[in-house]
């Protein structure tokens, strides 16, 4: 099964640390030098999706008391959601490595 | 726009997802929301661009988020109940709803395939018979301005729909205000010669004002004009179609200048017609340019002229723009008054053939009318009957969903005692079968594509066209549509009705196994329905098959079979005499006589069931002279000596023509026994003499022959006329021959018998007289056909039925009968009654059904010969039919009630 952009996206913002909702719309949006805008429904959607397939998991621990908003969900990546990152990561690293290969793209 | 904050605003979008996405993500999504609304404000955004991202966020996500949810519990294992719906949007109760049903289904899948084949097999047949109507009745001609398009026909006592002559277009084009334009045409066969083979094509004689008409334009060159086709301003040219241009031109653009050669006259190619249509797809569409060749009016051979030959072409007008066609029925009367009054034809000739015919007057009908009037009554029969088949179909699934809701009464009655909805269990079956007629319409209309391509595999005949795709147009989907939801509330009513208010008490008292009075009932009614439904239908199509066996069996008066036939024309240019006409068909007659197989050959003008004929006035001297207005008309043969022998007709009096009745002796006529029996009752009619309008000098009667029919086995008697062919002949002709062969076989050695006279004579319409018969039952046996099939169906629909009814009864019971049988009744007489109560429902049935039938068959009327609407055998013999299903599908079930087990039974509490 491969994997959606949304989703990927979401992978990576939360590969560093835990975020709520619209940390990670923020995050998607800076790792993506703006170019994805997601919207909070389209988010929650793919989060929902995510959360019941046990690729993430609504955090029990909290970040420093000064920058907590004590109504927000948190969520992280679960082990099997790492996994999945990595893997996709691995499998796009190689078709960029393919991609070198035959010219498409400047040697790194 | 109302002051609410965003937190709210948030609070209400996020409701529109559904309850388990809520409950797991609602709050995270509240707060995103609101933190993009807060993030934009910041920004700098106008309210509206803070609020309408997130409605449409909301739109696009929400509803397939629903989606989504539906499709995961379809998936999850069934429940055994229905769930509780309270506090819940309507949005949940209705998926709640579809949840159900489809989870029923996949526990049931029997019920599911049974209910949606039934449901799909009516609807299907429903589609694809009203994309024939569609197509056929409803859909206007190709034409601009169809609806303003009439046929402008004169009106005699024989014939109904009749020509017009050249004196009356002209008349009618004089007078303005009515008609828009007026074109005068008539499609003919013509011969093409000068090139490699001799050739028929279809031709379309007409006024350069057809095309105005019908707004048709020329694709390449032009088209003629009114001037170039009128007699003495006429020039020779012709306008071909896209295909003629195809087919002889190869498509080549030189073909504009080009001479074909039409009926020996050489006529110079102006334009190609550009099709308005596409011609292979529309049924109806050939009516008025499916011709080769179109040909100014001035070419059409008739010997003294156009102005002198009476009625002979068709009238085709457009209405002046809101001109009714009753108004223009109105002006083409005064028109036609006016015409007889001035005595505006000059010659005497087409003067008495209008005043000769008896009461002729003119009118107008809307072009649609005539091109598809004849196929109404047999459509409209068609597509009452597939009705009945599908209401069947619905009353056998709404016993299917009783029995089923009835089934559940006992656990919905202690829901509504414990404070549920009694709505919830009506809707549930509501929207149960809504679903069941979604999912058959759609099934329906795969299946309607597949009953078209059948039909046309059943022969239909001419004149019911059946389309060979099912276009899904807006007419057929918006159809099909409206039968789902009727379907859908056909169905459902009977259940939900009877769930919606069930009495609490009385359930929960009863046991388990009780019979439920109320509900047997409503099946009771939807059983003698169905049953009733049935026997109309079998009485239908039991009256069509007789009046089909009456078609074939009616006497022709001649004998069909081992006769060859074949048409042909001369052209007027090789053959300009009289004398050159009669030589040829002498000479032809003597080649084909002597082909081997041949036994009797004969010519005639037009040959019986070919559609050709035509009717003359006549006067008989000697009797008083009638007035002009009402003379009496008869059929008119033109035939050569042979003739009845070749066609076994009797001669019962007198004697046939022989070769010395020819140009050089007195006009001579055979007449038939109605004509004797009419114009001379109690008299000898031999020697006997009458005169006609269209013939010079009195014709003596040296014969009288048998009744034979002439258009269709069903038509009355007539008077019929034969003359002498080589005293009267014509360019047009028909070749007859008896054969001692199989008379196709014969084909090649008559072909070379008439190519040894004229190598350069094409010849057409080359088949057996039993096929030209034949085909003229067509629409009988279609029509038998097709209903013979629908009663079938129905009578199997409605034995499922009754089955089911029966066996339903019977297992909700079975405690009752064994306690019974326990008590000593005997097997018999449980099998005695519940029988005994079938043959009751099928009595009442029966009563209702044949007063439906009596009923449809006025409808039918029109297409039924020989054979009456109340017709007792028909009428019995469906009853008994109906009896005898109705019979086995109640016995079974009882049968094996008969045979309960006390133990078992009584155990199974």
């Amino acid at each position: 099964m491969t994997l959606r952009p949304v989703e990927f996206h979401i992978l990576l913002a939360l590969a560093e640390e835990e975020r709520h909702g619209y940390g990670l719309l923020q995050e998607v949006a800076a790792l993506t030098e703006g170019e994805l805008q997601l919207e909070p429904g389209t988010l929650y959607r793919a989060l929902h999706r995510m959360l019941k397939d046990g690729w993430v998991i609504e955090s029990a621990r909290r970040p420093a008391a000064d920058v907590d908003d004590e109504r927000r969900r948190y969520y992280r990546l679960t082990p099997a959601g790492r996994r999945i990152a990595v893997a996709e990561a691995e499998r796009l690293s190689r078709l960029v490595s393919i991609a070198r290969a035959h010219r498409l793209l400047a040697r790194a | 726009m109302p002051d609410i904050s965003p937190r709210r605003l948030a609070w209400w979008l996020v409701r529109a997802y559904p309850p388990r996405f809520r409950q797991d993500v609602g709050l995270g999504l509240v707060d995103a929301i609101q933190d993009r609304m807060d993030a934009r404000r910041t920004a700098g955004a106008s309210r509206a661009g803070v609020w309408i991202p997130a409605m449409v966020d909301t739109i696009r996500n929400a509803p397939a988020e629903w989606l989504r949810a539906a499709l995961e519990a379809t998936a999850r294992p069934p429940r055994r109940t229905m769930p509780v719906s309270r506090g819940r949007t309507m949005m949940d109760k209705l998926l709640q709803d579809i949840r159900y049903a489809l989870r029923m289904w996949r526990r049931k899948p029997g019920f599911a395939f049974v209910a949606i084949a039934t449901l799909a097999l009516g609807i299907g047949a429903n589609t694809a018979m009203f994309s024939i109507v569609n197509a056929v009745l409803l859909r206007p001609l190709p034409f601009r301005d169809a609806a303003r398009i009439v046929s402008v026909w004169g009106r005699t006592n024989a014939f109904p729909r009749g020509l017009l002559s050249y004196a009356e277009y002209e008349e009618i084009r004089k007078q303005t205000g009515t008609f828009a334009s007026m074109a005068f045409w008539l499609p003919q066969s013509v011969n093409i010669t000068g090139t490699d083979e001799p050739q028929r094509l279809v031709g379309t004689f007409a006024t350069g004002s057809f095309f105005e008409v019908l707004g048709l334009r020329a694709e390449r060159g032009r088209l003629f004009t009114e001037e170039e086709s009128a007699p003495g301003t006429g020039k020779p040219v012709v306008v071909i179609s896209r295909n003629t241009w195809k087919r002889r031109f190869n498509s080549d653009p030189s073909a504009i200048g080009a001479t074909l050669t039409v009926n020996g006259t050489p006529l110079t190619v102006v334009g190609v017609l550009e099709p308005p249509f596409n011609q292979d797809t529309a049924p109806n569409d050939g009516y008025f340019i499916s011709a080769d060749l179109f040909i100014p009016v001035a070419q059409f051979p008739v010997p003294n002229g156009l102005a002198a030959a009476g009625p002979v072409m068709l009238g085709v007008a457009k209405l002046a723009p809101g001109v009714a066609v009753a108004r223009a029925t109105a002006d083409l009367d005064v028109i036609h008054k006016r015409l007889v009054a001035s005595g505006v034809q000059s010659s005497a000739a087409s003067r008495s053939s209008f005043t000769a015919q008896s009461g002729r007057s003119l009118f107008a009908e809307p072009a649609q009318e005539s091109v598809v009037g004849t196929s109404r009554p047999a459509l409209m029969l068609l597509f009452a009957a597939v009705g009945v088949v599908l209401l069947i179909a619905c009353v056998n699934v709404s016993q299917l969903l009783l029995a089923r809701a009835v089934d559940r009464e006992r656990e919905i009655a202690l829901r509504a005692a414990l404070g549920a909805s009694r709505t919830a269990v009506a809707r549930q079956l509501t929207v149960e079968a809504l679903l069941l007629a979604v999912v058959s319409s759609i099934a329906g209309l795969a299946i309607g594509r597949l009953a078209l391509a059948s039909l046309a595999w059943l022969r239909p005949p001419a004149n019911v066209p059946i389309p060979t795709d099912l276009p899904l147009d807006w007419p057929v989907l918006l159809f099909n549509g409206a039968v789902a939801i009727a379907v859908a509330m056909i169905c459902g009513l009977a259940p939900a009705l009877r769930t919606a208010r069930p009495d609490i008490s009385r359930v929960l008292q009863a046991g388990f196994r009780r019979a439920s009075g109320a509900g047997r009932r409503t099946r009771d009614i939807l059983a003698v329905v169905e049953m009733a439904m049935s026997v109309a239908l079998v009485a239908v199509s039991a009256l069509l098959i007789q009046s089909l066996l009456a078609v074939q069996q009616a006497p022709l008066g001649f004998d069909s079979s081992n006769v060859f036939t074949l048409q042909f024309r001369l052209p007027q240019s090789k053959y300009p005499t009289p004398d050159d006409i009669a030589r040829f068909f002498k000479r032809t007659i003597e080649n084909v006589r002597a082909v081997p197989g041949v036994q009797s050959a004969a010519l005639v003008r037009a040959v019986p069931f070919s559609g050709n004929g035509g009717t003359i006035a006549y006067t008989v001297e000697g009797q008083p002279q009638p007035d002009p207005t009402s003379a009496p008309q008869a059929l008119f043969h033109l035939v050569t000596p042979d003739y009845f022998k070749t066609m076994r007709i009797p001669i019962l009096k007198g004697r046939d023509f022989t070769d010395r009745d020819d140009a050089q002796t007195p006009l001579v006529a055979v007449i038939n026994d109605t004509f004797a029996r009419r114009a001379f009752p109690g008299e000898d009619p031999i020697g006997k003499r009458f005169t006609t309008p269209q013939t010079q000098g009195p014709i003596t009667i040296i014969g009288v022959v048998g009744d034979a029919k002439h258009y269709t086995a069903t038509e009355p008697a007539r008077a019929q006329l034969y003359a002498a062919h080589y005293q009267v002949p014509l360019i047009f002709s028909s070749l007859v021959a008896r054969t001692t062969v199989e008379p196709m076989s014969v084909t090649d050695g008559i072909r070379k018998a008439i190519w040894a006279v004229d190598k350069d004579q094409p010849v057409w319409s080359i088949y057996s007289l039993e096929t030209t018969v034949e085909r003229t039952a067509g629409q009988s046996r279609f029509l038998a056909l097709l209903l013979g099939i629908f009663a079938a169906t129905a009578l199997l629909l409605a034995g499922v039925g009754i089955y089911g009814v029966t066996s339903y009864g019977v297992s909700q019971r079975t405690h009752e009968i064994g306690i019974r049988l326990a008590l000593g009744a005997s097997g018999e007489r449980v099998l005695r009654e519940i029988v005994g109560r079938g043959v009751r429902l099928t009595i009442v049935a029966v009563a209702i059904g044949l007063t439906a039938a009596v009923l449809m068959g006025r409808l039918a009327t029109a297409v039924l010969f020989g054979v009456k609407p109340t017709d007792p055998g028909a009428l019995a013999g469906a009853a008994v039919v109906l009896g005898v299903v109705s019979l086995a599908a109640t016995y079974l079930p009882a049968r094996r009630a008969a045979r309960v087990n006390p133990v078992v039974a009584l155990a199974e509490e």
